[in-house]
């Protein structure tokens, strides 16, 4: 059974060294075939076989044409792109005119996203129509397809205007917006001392202890209250003896437009915040339930100074 | 309702708290706690002895067997001291190898042989649910804003609009509670998991003015419909999942729908405000995995993106652009991964070969179902639908000089639609507006044809039909792929007709 192990141990690693030097290879192959004028050479120079230099010219003709899409991609941030339907009865002959997002973020682009129009009215062959995309549900693309994309409701004459670059723009605008607040929340939580989301989802898997948390384990239940309470003093004597009191947790919604702070002495918070990651407004409770004015008061402003706000 | 003496039973407007017990021996604890493992039954008292929930989950302890000392004699577990002991108990039966009836039994008959408090009972059942996701079966519903006249920008985007329902936990209960407290009691859990984005409600339903806790314990009719509803939000999306929560080969009874029903109408109230009011519209979609609901109706990219779409939403379509490498064959090197992880798995299986006999043919057919079906469609991706209905609208192919038949069976059909069918009616019946459509069109037969596919892994059969050959994969329709994504739909110039503006918002 060990030798299995071991030899498995050792066939990975093999693996890992064929992937790796297979890696270095495509990486220097697409070096080589970007090298400028390397197809005039390749054309004028002499060949002992035809076949090869067909080749040759296939994956330079690859390459190229991935550099001057990836050139676009990068400098333009919304590109389009056509690809067909496979559905033998979709409208239009399968024509699909697709749009893609890229949204970059701290000197990565992190992630893409399509929208993919068809022309479903014969007569209006310039009337596109979302028909699928990949947009998760905590963005507006409805409310903004209504409004730049609009369908014309009569059959002609009344040719209302849609505005496809002025659509991307907007679309892009509140993905990314998406991301940045998505990555200030993350940063939010470092600046706590909390591991990072990406982190606690790794930790909360291996975790087995409880499936999630109980949100109303109070609301319904008044008899508890009072011996709620005995534990909730217990914690702040002891917070008071070590006379630290910190955030035991920043949780987020999947939109990252609410957030809401924990205390260790059971002193609760939620902030609202704008698309631009400015908090719009906030409440915080104490373990007994008061409004702490003062704090709602100091949360208003931009969302990375927040800890600090409180904190003063 | 026999009432206690020395307690006074009276209708009242509370919920039925956390704490209140059922004996061991009522029907929905037996059931509960009879589907459950070993592991998850140990996890579960674990969890119910942790400082915060110990409130809703006493158990009997030593301390308590003083005041009735003569009954306990034949009691064949002995009381723990303390709940640091029982920790420690139920720990040492974790590390060790056992059978599940062993943890059942003690702390049915042991450690709480005085009762399963509705929060035990709450998170029995939602441990049970998360063992095992198929258990049910889900209907997926949209909350959809009802469109106010007055507000005019309902609908603009603006730095600090939001489109989502806010769901706010304890505002939504303290809402849904007074919805519901004077037609029914109930018991309300609300649960945030940690290894899915979702938040689960579940609701047992207690037909009953009073809400003491011998009221719980008998069992007010005799009829053996479900008590419990369970609610699913994902997490940042409109939608939500319904479900009655049945055992293994229960009827849900018209009393159990009707119950169910009253939740789910008093919800969206629950989570409307002023000025803002919600409404929950269908969205066609049921199945049973959890994990195919949140790849349909979930918070991802992939709810507008099914079938054949889905290359959009995995990031097969296009590379990272900054990614130039075009030369290397990343999916093969991909495809060979997968495989040596598979065989890996089982390292006493045989290795299977990939047959080098594979024809043309073949090959060719298996590109066009990846084509058509992209990464969606495959047997072990846990996202299957079980039932996909259709009903076919477009009008029957002409077929020359016999209209004597075409009447015929225009008069059968119709026959057939209002003479067999009875009990409720289907989804998939025509509306009015539907016959009237049909009927506009000259001369032409259209036929009442429903077609069902049912199965595992409907999408996945029809990927594999087209990889062996069964099912002409260019040929195919679109909706079998299952790019619509519902479960249910009516086809007409075959597609699936789409009511909605934008689909999957």
């Amino acid at each position: 059974m060990f030798d299995q192990e071991k030899k498995e141990a050792y066939l990975q690693n093999l693996r890992d060294m064929v992937a790796a030097a297979e890696k270095e290879r495509d990486n220097l192959a697409a070096i080589l075939l970007s090298t400028p004028h390397l197809s005039t050479r390749l054309q004028k120079g002499p060949v002992a076989n035809e076949h090869l230099r067909e080749t040759a010219m296939n994956l330079l003709k690859r390459q190229s044409k991935r550099n001057v899409e990836n050139i676009y991609r990068t400098c333009a941030g919304v590109t389009a792109y056509k690809v067909r339907d496979p559905d033998p009865n979709a409208v239009d002959n399968g024509n699909i005119l697709g749009v893609r997002i890229e949204v970059f973020l701290e000197g990565k682009f992190v992630d893409k996203y399509h929208v993919l129009f068809n022309r479903p009215n014969p007569r209006h062959k310039s009337m596109l129509r979302v028909h699928h995309h990949t947009i998760p549900p905590c963005i507006p693309l409805q409310a903004l397809a209504a409004k730049w994309m609009p369908q014309s409701q009569r059959d002609s004459s009344s040719r209302t205007g849609q505005d496809l670059v002025r659509f991307g723009r907007k679309l892009r605008k509140e993905l990314t917006l998406w991301h940045i607040r998505k990555a200030a929340v993350d940063k939010l939580r470092v600046a706590a001392g909390l591991p990072s989301s990406t982190e606690q989802t790794k930790s909360s898997a291996t975790e087995q202890s409880t499936y999630g948390k109980v949100l109303n384990a109070f609301t319904s239940d008044d008899e508890t209250d009072p011996e709620d309470h005995d534990d909730d003093d217990d914690d702040v004597v002891s917070n008071e003896r070590s006379r630290v009191v910190n955030i035991t947790d920043i949780g987020a919604d999947l939109a990252a437009q609410e957030i809401f702070i924990t205390w260790s002495n059971n002193q609760i918070g939620a902030v609202v915040l704008n698309k631009d990651g400015q908090v719009k407004e906030g409440a915080f409770r104490s373990s007994d339930g008061v409004r702490l004015k003062e704090m709602e008061r100091k949360a208003v402003g931009s969302l990375e100074g927040l800890l600090q706000r409180l904190s003063e | 309702m026999p009432a206690i003496p020395g307690k006074i039973t009276a209708p009242n407007y509370g919920n039925i708290p956390h704490s209140h017990r059922l004996p061991v021996t009522h029907r929905e604890v037996v059931r509960a706690f009879g589907k459950l493992s070993r592991t998850s039954l140990i996890t579960l008292a674990q969890q119910w002895l942790q400082k915060k929930n110990r409130d809703f989950c006493k158990p009997y302890l030593l301390g308590d067997q003083d005041k009735n000392a003569e009954e306990e004699d034949d009691a064949p577990y002995e009381p723990a001291e303390s709940y640091e002991e029982l920790q420690e108990i139920y720990k040492e039966l974790l590390s060790r190898k056992g059978g599940r009836r062993e943890v059942m039994d003690r702390i049915l008959e042991g450690d709480w042989r005085t009762g399963i408090s509705m929060y035990q009972l709450a998170t029995a059942e939602i441990q049970h649910l998360l063992d095992h996701p198929q258990a049910l079966r889900w209907t997926a519903k949209r909350m959809a804003k009802i469109p106010n006249n007055r507000v005019v920008k309902d609908m603009e985007v603006t730095n600090d609009s939001e489109h989502l329902p806010r769901f706010q936990a304890q505002t939504f209960m303290t809402n849904l509670a007074k919805e519901l407290s004077p037609l029914m009691k109930a018991h309300y859990l609300i649960t945030k998991l940690k290894t899915l984005p979702i938040t689960i409600l579940r609701v047992y339903i207690h037909d009953s003015p009073y809400s003491s806790e011998a009221s719980l314990a008998t069992d007010s009719n005799s009829s053996d419909g479900a008590k419990a509803v369970f609610f699913i939000w994902p997490n940042g999306s409109p939608y939500i999942y319904v479900s009655l929560a049945t055992h293994l080969g229960q009827v849900v009874g018209d009393e159990g729908r009707h119950l169910r029903d009253v939740v789910l109408q008093a919800i969206p109230k629950a989570f409307s405000r002023p000025s803002s009011r919600y409404q929950l519209t269908p969205t066609n979609f049921t199945a049973r995995s959890l994990s195919a609901l949140l790849a349909y109706r979930g918070p991802g990219k992939s709810n507008a993106a099914a079938g054949g779409w889905s290359i959009f939403a995995d990031h097969s379509f296009s590379q990272n652009a900054l990614d130039f490498v075009a030369t290397g064959k990343l999916s093969e090197a991909k495809g060979t991964s997968v495989d040596a992880v598979a065989q890996k798995a089982g390292p006493g299986r045989p290795k299977r070969h990939i047959d080098a006999t594979e024809t043309q043919e073949v090959k060719r057919r298996k590109a066009v179902a990846a084509g058509r079906f992209g990464s969606s469609g495959k047997a072990n991706d846990g996202q299957g639908i079980e039932r996909f209905e259709v009903r076919i609208d477009d009008p029957f192919p002409p077929q020359s000089n016999s209209t004597q038949q075409q009447q015929d069976a225009t008069g059968a059909s119709a026959e057939t639609s209002r003479g067999k069918r009875k009990g409720r009616p289907s989804l998939l019946d025509r509306s009015a507006e539907d016959i009237q459509e049909i009927e506009e069109l000259d001369n032409a037969w259209v036929p009442d044809v429903r077609v069902t596919f049912s199965g595992s892994h409907v999408f996945a059969g029809v990927r594999e039909l087209v990889e062996q050959g069964v099912v002409d994969g260019e040929q195919m329709p679109g909706w079998m792929t299952g790019e619509a994504g519902v479960t249910i739909g009516a086809i007409k110039n075959g597609r699936i007709r789409s009511k909605g503006a934008v689909p999957g918002v």
